[in-house]
């Protein structure tokens, strides 16, 4: 790790099954100053963000063993989830139909498409919101 | 009945009187032909022989002159209206000597007995009719709704019912626009159409296409795509003004859908890579950064516009897919332009100066805020500059300007100095896949970069058009409008923003009016 990292203490789950993506982010992120922990699995990244020990959750949507709308849903589910502390940021490639942007948008604190975006952009995009 | 008593009594007067005096005028005869005349008895008998037949005779007829001629004029009322006997005259009651009130009376009960049979019968007519149209609206298999004149919801089949998947009771009485929420793909909306010829027609028929029907309910909400045909009829006697039948297409329009999901799929593993190589070509110039030459620095940076670019390309193709397939989505909110333009300029700023072009921005700073999408514009402005670099030939400058037009508009250029286009070619610049023949060996393209930031100019309001001559240079311009003009016109007053989409869907805005 560089020298000059200074840690600004908030933890970050990336829930992304594309491995060169998830390295990239991890390495920007890190650089930029968070604990960063990625996962490429759907259902271990929803348990993983039901501890509530993130600030944030970058969320892919095209992920094994569950979708990352229904881990979007399980985490905004009440019933399922209590409330997290995390803000949730929908990171894909995948454009959506109308009726699901709109129904992540009521649910999900932000939308990024990858594409769109280099790792440093997203650090500066997550600085900007806390 | 009084009178009738009246009139049986008074038979009966008559009858009794007519009687006594038969008697007396045969006693009399009888004592003027004895005493007096002294003829003899067998004349005698003979007289009252004769007179005891034509006294009865006499009084049977005046009797009966009494009773009958009341039962000939009712007699003759009845015919008088009975529909099989239509030659008949009405009785002239004026000519009633004999119970003239009871008769008028009577007579003047038939008819009134007729009429209230007449209309017995018409409202029976009328029902049959309703049943049978209410029978035929609810076994046609399409949805239908009837409209009174204040666009409330007089009748609605059973199919529309269905349809809308609610019930009878939430329906009648509604007014349309808060059960019916439709989006029409340009501002010729129902509403607007039924205001225009509510003034100035009596009847009009009118369709529309590809009409948008979200449904209301729990959690993602259901759309339908439909066709509408509305009927309007100002002088409808049972106040049915307006007709309302719906034609499903949702499964027709939607096949497109099938169409924008390969693309969608498509565009995913596209982006796939794309996202890894802006991501490793941004983590090497990191590392390398100061550490090797200039040229090296220089392929990492021509590396990184041509990755933006390429960025640009395939969001061109999602967008176009879009766009064609209604799927296109803006949400216009209100930005200052002296913001997002300057942001977006900077990020543009590498691909021209990898090719030795610099950007010069001149934007005013006293813009009104207006409404955008702001990755809409990004792509608007991307495509402009993309265009004017690739054309920019020994032209070294792309000057972009903005300021306030007289109208209260936001306008903005993007100038170069390049190799033009001819004048041919301009009516067509804007169209999909069109691209200018002189240029099309030279230079790569695919001829939808124009027609996208056209259609999104367009869902926002504003206009786009290009000022060129060959060999001298092109003017690419456009206008916003300020958000408060907007807001104004769609008669919101929500902060959320306005959503439309590429072909400029809008709400049938009565909803927000009421």
């Amino acid at each position: 790790m560089d020298k000059q990292t200074l840690l600004n203490g908030k933890k970050i789950l990336c829930i992304e099954d594309e491995l060169f993506i998830g390295e990239l982010y991890s390495r920007a992120l890190t650089k930029a100053g968070y604990d960063v922990t990625v996962e490429l699995d759907g259902q271990k990244g929803l348990e993983l963000a039901q501890t509530d020990q993130f600030d944030i959750i970058l969320l892919d949507l095209m992920i094994p063993t569950i979708t990352g709308i229904d881990v979007l849903r399980q985490l905004r589910d009440k019933s399922k989830t209590p409330e997290l502390k995390a803000k949730i940021i929908i990171t894909t490639n995948l454009e959506q139909r109308d009726e699901v942007k709109a129904d992540i948008e009521k649910q999900a604190d932000g939308y990024i498409v990858k594409a769109n975006i280099t790792p440093r952009e997203l650090a500066e995009f997550l600085n900007s919101i806390d | 009945m009084d009178q009738l008593q009246q009139f049986i009594r008074r038979g009966k007067f008559y009858t009794y009187t007519l009687l006594v005096l038969g008697n007396i005028s045969l006693i009399g005869i009888w004592w003027i032909a004895s005493e007096l005349l002294n003829l003899d008895i067998l004349i005698i008998v003979g007289i009252l022989v004769a007179g005891a037949l034509l006294v009865p005779l006499l009084i049977v007829h005046l009797v009966s002159t009494i009773f009958i001629q009341p039962l000939k004029f009712i007699w003759q009322a009845v015919l008088y209206i009975a529909p099989e006997t239509s030659s008949v005259s009405a009785p002239e009651l004026h000519n009633i000597k004999y119970a003239r009130e009871l008769v008028t009376n009577l007579v003047n009960h038939v008819y009134q007995l007729a009429d209230v049979g007449k209309q017995v019968a018409e409202t029976a007519t009328e029902q049959a009719n309703d049943l049978s149209a209410n029978f035929i609206a609810n076994s046609l298999p399409i949805p239908l709704i009837v409209l009174d004149k204040n666009e409330n919801i007089l009748f609605a089949n059973n199919t529309f019912l269905e349809y809308i998947g609610t019930k009878k009771e939430d329906t009648t009485g509604q007014n349309v626009y808060s059960r019916l929420d439709l989006s029409f793909e340009s501002n010729d909306t129902l509403d607007s159409w039924l205001n225009e010829i509510k003034e100035k027609s009596v009847t009009a028929s009118r369709s529309w296409e590809r009409v948008k029907l979200t449904l209301p309910g729990e959690g993602i909400p259901q759309s339908k795509l439909l066709d509408l045909v509305a009927y309007y009829n100002k002088e409808n006697p049972a106040g049915y003004e307006t007709m309302l039948i719906l034609f499903d297409r949702t499964k027709a329009y939607s096949q497109d859908d099938q169409a924008i999901s390969f693309v969608a799929l498509a565009v995913h593993e596209l982006r796939t890579p794309l996202t890894m190589l802006r991501g490793y070509i941004e983590a090497l110039d990191d590392e390398l950064d100061g550490k090797v030459n200039e040229e090296l620095s220089g392929f990492l940076q021509k590396t990184t516009a041509s990755a933006g670019q390429l960025a640009t390309f395939v969001n061109n193709i999602l967008n176009v897919a879009q766009v064609e397939d209604d799927q296109m989505v803006l949400k216009l909110k209100e930005e200052k332009w002296q913001d997002v333009l300057p942001a977006t300029l900077k990020d543009l700023g590498l691909r021209a100066s990898v090719r030795g072009i610099t950007i010069k921005a001149n934007v005013s700073t006293d813009l009104p805020p207006v409404g955008l999408d702001r990755v809409c514009m990004y792509e608007v402005i991307s495509n402009l500059i993309d265009n004017a670099i690739k054309y920019s030939g020994q032209g070294k400058e792309i000057i972009v300007s903005s300021q306030l037009t007289k109208d209260g508009l936001v306008e903005t250029t993007v100038q170069d100095n390049g190799v033009g286009i001819p004048e041919s070619a301009i009516p067509h610049i804007f169209d999909k896949f069109y691209r200018d023949h002189h240029n099309r060996s030279q230079i790569g393209g695919t001829g939808l970069g124009l027609f996208l930031c056209k259609t999104f100019i367009k869902a926002h309001g504003g206009n786009i058009w290009v000022q060129s001559k060959e060999g001298e240079g092109s003017t690419f311009g456009f206008t916003l409008v300020p958000y408060k003009n907007l807001a104004e016109d769609l008669k919101t007053n929500n902060n959320e923003g306005i959503t439309t989409n590429a072909h400029g869907w809008i709400k049938n805005h009565s909803l927000y009016r009421r």
